[in-house]
């Protein structure tokens, strides 16, 4: 028993529906980080299950896709995450959604696959000897099991990154945020990367500068100076937003085909 | 971050994290109290053969004492200038004994078995409601990176020989403090985003 009770350990009852619909509620939302906008004047809902989130270097997108993990906190406005507000719902929200970070050199804690895997599980509450065991079960479900004992820094980016999104689906989201995924990733691992992200069963959200990454997606969202400049079908908005970088490069761009 | 783990089924590997540990304490506990070169120098001979024992990627992890160089030449410097060249030169043994040491530690151990070692000595902390996971994470978490910091030096010690020609600077000490507090950062926001140190449960 604790001489010294802490209230921070008290059990908490659970806020976050997993099945609420939509996921994200945005009313408003804004931050600002010095004297810099970040985000501004928010408002929309986040409900498909494949939403791709594009936009300049600098134009907010991942800081709007780090609210959706808790990463990053508005400072006005009201965003609602998986039926709660955000306060009582940040704790809880790496249950709900799983953040892969844009370079897996940033993401990896642990030196070797396995140990990585295992993470989120001893996250979950297994010991040790349990999620070992359901680590390298979850490395052979994906065909991966030849991996678990290397070193994680001695994969191929495309590799590495697998892992990343892999440590992450081992802890069960509902939702999957992407930011940028595919960066670094040769024509070969990056194919092979959006192939798999696109047969989860788990909802995404991903941004990208690579508007091919986009194919089989529901909605776009195109941020500008932290602002939201379009949201809509894939079609309407990459076309739009191909014309728009057009128009301020003089450089045409090509559009994947959709 | 990925820290540095060398993948091999050594005997170093498979002696218990704990006792690994242990070594490195009682190591560190009693060469503090030595003053001489004389025993300085059987000591890195032990450690050097076991770096030697783990083959030739082993002594290839020797290469992470060159990120060490410039602060081993201004302490020895310092003694230099104060009249106590000698003393340096035992310091300076010394720091390399205890560092290979717990490189060796942090290369040959799994993180996870590191944790469950140092877990239990912060268990006192629960009899004030206090977590024994969070600090337990902490120091696993300087073990482990510790090697990759000085990677991180030798890096950037690289990209300034390549453009002044020389071989290391003091002017290297402030983007090497901002690349450190960076890679903490990002440790910091990786596990935030699964659970925090604390952990979650279902």
């Amino acid at each position: 028993m604790a001489l010294w009770p802490n209230k921070r350990r008290k059990e908490t009852a659970r806020v976050c529906d997993a099945n609420a619909s939509p996921f994200a509620v945005f009313e408003n939302v804004g931050l600002t980080i010095g004297q810099r906008k970040i985000l501004e004047g928010l408002t929309l809902s986040l409900d498909e299950r494949r939403i791709g989130v594009i936009g300049l270097n600098g134009s907010g997108k991942s800081t709007f896709i780090r609210m959706l993990n808790g990463l990053r906190t508005p400072d006005t406005g009201d965003l609602k995450l998986f039926g709660a507000g955000f306060a009582e719902a940040e704790q809880e929200l790496p249950h709900h959604v799983g953040f892969v970070f844009q370079n897996p050199d940033h993401q990896a804690i642990f030196p070797t696959v396995e140990e990585e895997i295992a993470f989120g599980l001893t996250q979950l509450g297994a010991d040790k000897a349990e999620s070992r065991i359901r680590a390298l079960e979850f490395l052979e479900r994906h065909g991966c099991a030849e991996l678990a004992t290397s070193p994680i820094a001695e994969l191929s980016e495309g590799q590495k990154q697998l892992i990343c999104i892999l440590a992450v689906l081992v802890m069960e989201p509902r939702l999957l945020v992407l930011d940028e995924p595919m960066t670094s990733l040769d024509a070969l691992a990056s194919r092979r990367i959006r192939d798999k992200l696109l047969s989860l069963p788990q909802k995404i959200v991903m941004v990208s500068h690579d508007l091919s990454h986009f194919e089989g997606f529901d909605r776009i969202l195109w941020l500008e100076d932290g602002r939201l400049r379009m949201d809509g079908n894939p079609h309407e908005v990459l076309a739009a937003y191909c014309r728009d970088i057009d128009g301020r490069s003089g450089i045409k761009m090509e559009l994947a085909a959709l | 971050m990925i820290s540095i783990y060398l993948q091999k089924e050594s005997w170093i590997h498979r002696t218990p994290a704990g006792f690994k540990l242990l070594a490195v304490a009682i190591a560190s506990l009693l060469l503090f109290q030595v003053k001489s070169i004389w025993i300085f120098l059987p000591c890195l001979a032990v450690v050097l053969g076991l770096y030697a024992s783990l083959g030739r990627e082993g002594l290839a992890q020797l290469k992470l004492l060159r990120g060490l160089t410039m602060f081993l030449v201004i302490l020895l410097a310092l003694h230099w200038v104060s009249g106590t060249f000698w003393e340096g030169v035992a310091i300076i043994m010394r720091l390399i004994v205890l560092f290979l040491a717990a490189n060796l530690v942090s290369i040959t151990t799994r993180m996870d078995d590191m944790l469950e070692v140092i877990q239990p000595l912060f268990k006192p902390l629960q009899l004030f409601g206090l977590s024994s996971r969070k600090p337990a994470l902490g120091v696993t978490l300087v073990l482990r990176f510790a090697p990759h910091m000085l990677q991180v030096f030798s890096i950037l010690r690289e990209a300034y020989q390549a453009r002044t020609g020389a071989r290391g600077s003091w002017r290297l000490l402030a983007p090497f403090a901002i690349q450190s507090l960076r890679m903490s950062d990002n440790v910091a926001e990786a596990l935030k985003a699964r659970g925090g140190s604390q952990g979650l449960s279902r």
